[in-house]
């Protein structure tokens, strides 16, 4: 490769990617600027949208349900799903076919269509969980399967289970001592991606929180949505708020999953 | 009694058996190949005398002790897999810990034994590193010792060379042969490589299509297999039919005859041969082939195509294509075959 095509390479990566950048910088500098009318350029630069924001309990308290939601529902499909895949690898390897199916099930329904119909399901049901966090905990759950099945039968495939298990045998451990000190170890990178890429996309995710429990347990992306009347400042400090929180939080999880088995 | 007998083992996997009719004797501190081509059924039989697949029936003595029914944990059984199958989330030293920790020995006594295994497996300054860190031979070292660190009364050795390099793999046999004396350990070991099986072992049980077909010493089998399988498994050689055998020897054959090819003379003029010599017969060269040490030619005599293997002792006396020569049989060497 010779040197302009270096260059020419490298123009275009850092092309697309200025051009990416684009919104979020603009959303960023009017977020920063005090209001920004009918001028060019802002006519001042402050941080008062965004002290405005943090000062808001009714942010907090949304932000704080978010954060709740997503980790219970991931904490019960991590719990759920880990010995499930387990039995499921080691004892019937014949049976991931279908649960090779199964998994695309809640891609396959539209997040609209499988809402209403969990609302008819549940409105008449004895179990009065629609508008509570209850029904929001149960779908995320649903939704966040697929993208840890995925990424665990990634690592179970990677793994020689039968010969594993059957030395730790061999060696004097039962199946649990083995599930616990060789298996689940070596998921744990797998396990971890999954979580952080399915934590952050529920913690954006909108259409089930808005149909099934709105406003009256109000997540993250409910109060941004209740919040499009206020100043469009407020909002773009809203969103930078929320995309620095989730960069930084692919960051740990990328610093993290690296420092593991290294 | 032996140390180990089994009696009468059969196993199926539905409709089919895997084997079926094993039976056999180990001493203590005896080293037994269990050798065929894959297939075989000889890595089912090694599982299921550690207890990681059900018999259908028969029964396993080890030590005085029916272990027929028993765990895999209870049965005081090593094994060492082809694939090494090292934990790979857990360094050289805790994956050779492993089964002490589950025996729940004091950790001091723990590492006294890692210690000295460690440097019985020359694997010495490796202690902190993880599998994914190691040579394939050092790998199998790794799982060796993990194997042996528990004192188990029997091994078992699952294809353990076959994933490695020639070089790598020589010197390892002998590493594992040596270990083997030094512990005076009773050790089965399964391979589908006569050399390997020939140079380690104290006897050989060759099994086809789920059945021990021959056991004995590599010196017995070698010599004297005891049907066409077997001949045509363990050397190269020659499988005559009766009337082909008869034809060439002269002789009246009563069934399949198989001859060794290093057995075969080449006549040289003025020299005397024995009384179990046969009568020369003439031969012409076909091809031949550079084995290295030595040189096998495909000969034709009297219609019957034969190999003969002769010493490499020089270039010029390599013989042409189409050039003539007498052969003479062996006649204490010729095997009849079932």
């Amino acid at each position: 490769m010779t040197k302009t095509d270096h260059y020419y390479h490298q123009s275009v990566v850092y092309g697309v990617c200025t051009l990416l950048f684009l919104p979020i910088l603009a959303t960023f500098l009017y977020s920063i600027s005090s209001s920004w009318g009918a001028t060019i350029l802002p006519d001042g630069l402050s941080f008062k949208w965004y002290l405005q924001l943090w000062q808001d309990v009714r942010f907090i308290e949304a932000f704080g349900r978010s954060l709740l939601i997503s980790s219970s529902a991931l904490l019960l499909c991590a719990v759920l799903i880990l010995p499930v895949m387990f039995v499921l690898f080691y004892y019937f390897p014949k049976l991931q076919k279908v649960f090779n199916f199964l998994i695309l099930l809640p891609f396959a329904v539209p997040p609209v269509v499988s809402s209403v119909g969990l609302l008819q399901l549940y409105a008449d049901s004895s179990l009065p969980i629609v508008g509570t966090p209850w029904i929001l905990i149960g779908t995320y759950f649903t939704i966040a399967v697929p993208f840890m099945y995925r990424a665990i039968a990634n690592s179970f495939s990677a793994l020689n289970l039968h010969d594993l298990i059957d030395s730790a045998h061999l060696l004097g451990a039962t199946t649990t001592q083995a599930f616990f000190m060789i298996v689940l170890p070596n998921l744990k990178k797998g396990l971890l991606a999954a979580l952080f890429l399915s934590f952050s996309f529920l913690l954006g995710e909108f259409v089930f929180a808005n149909m099934l429990v709105g406003t009256r347990y109000e997540t993250l992306q409910i109060y941004l949505y209740n919040m499009r009347q206020t100043s469009g400042h407020f909002t773009s400090a809203l969103v930078i708020s929320y995309f620095a929180f989730i960069f930084l939080f692919t960051w740990l999880a990328s610093r993290l999953s690296r420092g593991i088995n290294s | 009694m032996s140390f180990v007998t089994v009696k009468q083992l059969l196993k199926r996997f539905g409709e089919q058996t895997v084997f079926e009719q094993i039976n056999f004797t180990i001493q203590q501190g005896e080293f037994i190949t269990l050798l065929g081509p894959s297939g075989c059924g000889k890595s089912t039989l090694l599982r299921s005398l550690a207890g990681l697949y059900p018999l259908d029936s028969g029964e396993v003595w080890l030590d005085n002790k029916n272990i027929t029914s028993l765990k895999p944990q209870q049965r005081d059984i090593g094994m060492v897999f082809q694939s090494y199958a090292l934990f790979p989330n857990l360094t050289v030293q805790e994956n050779i810990a492993f089964g002490l920790k589950m025996k729940k020995l004091p950790s001091s006594k723990i590492q006294r034994q890692v210690a000295e295994i460690i440097e019985l497996v020359e694997l010495g300054g490796k202690e902190r590193a993880y599998p994914q860190q190691l040579s394939g031979g050092q790998k199998q070292r790794v799982a060796l010792a993990r194997a042996l660190v528990v004192k188990p009364q029997l091994l078992l050795l699952d294809e353990p060379l076959s994933a490695l390099d020639a070089p790598i793999r020589k010197n390892l046999r002998q590493q594992i042969k040596s270990i083997q004396k030094e512990l005076n350990l009773t050790t089965l070991f399964v391979t589908h490589d006569q050399e390997e099986a020939m140079t380690l072992s104290d006897r050989i049980f060759l099994m086809n299509k789920g059945k021990i077909v021959q056991q004995g010493s590599a010196e017995h089998i070698y010599t004297q297999p005891g049907n066409e399988f077997v001949a045509g498994f363990m050397g190269n050689y020659n499988l005559l039919s009766a009337p082909q055998a008869s034809q060439l020897l002269g002789l009246t054959i009563q069934g399949k005859l198989a001859i060794r090819p290093e057995s075969i003379y080449v006549r040289e003029r003025g020299r005397e041969y024995a009384a179990h010599i046969s009568n020369p017969t003439a031969a012409i060269i076909k091809s031949h082939q550079l084995l290295g040490n030595i040189i096998r030619y495909q000969v034709q005599a009297k219609g019957c195509d034969i190999a003969v293997d002769l010493l490499n002792r020089s270039s010029e006396r390599l013989l042409q294509p189409g050039s003539a020569l007498e052969l003479l049989f062996n006649l204490n060497e010729l095997q009849q075959v079932s």
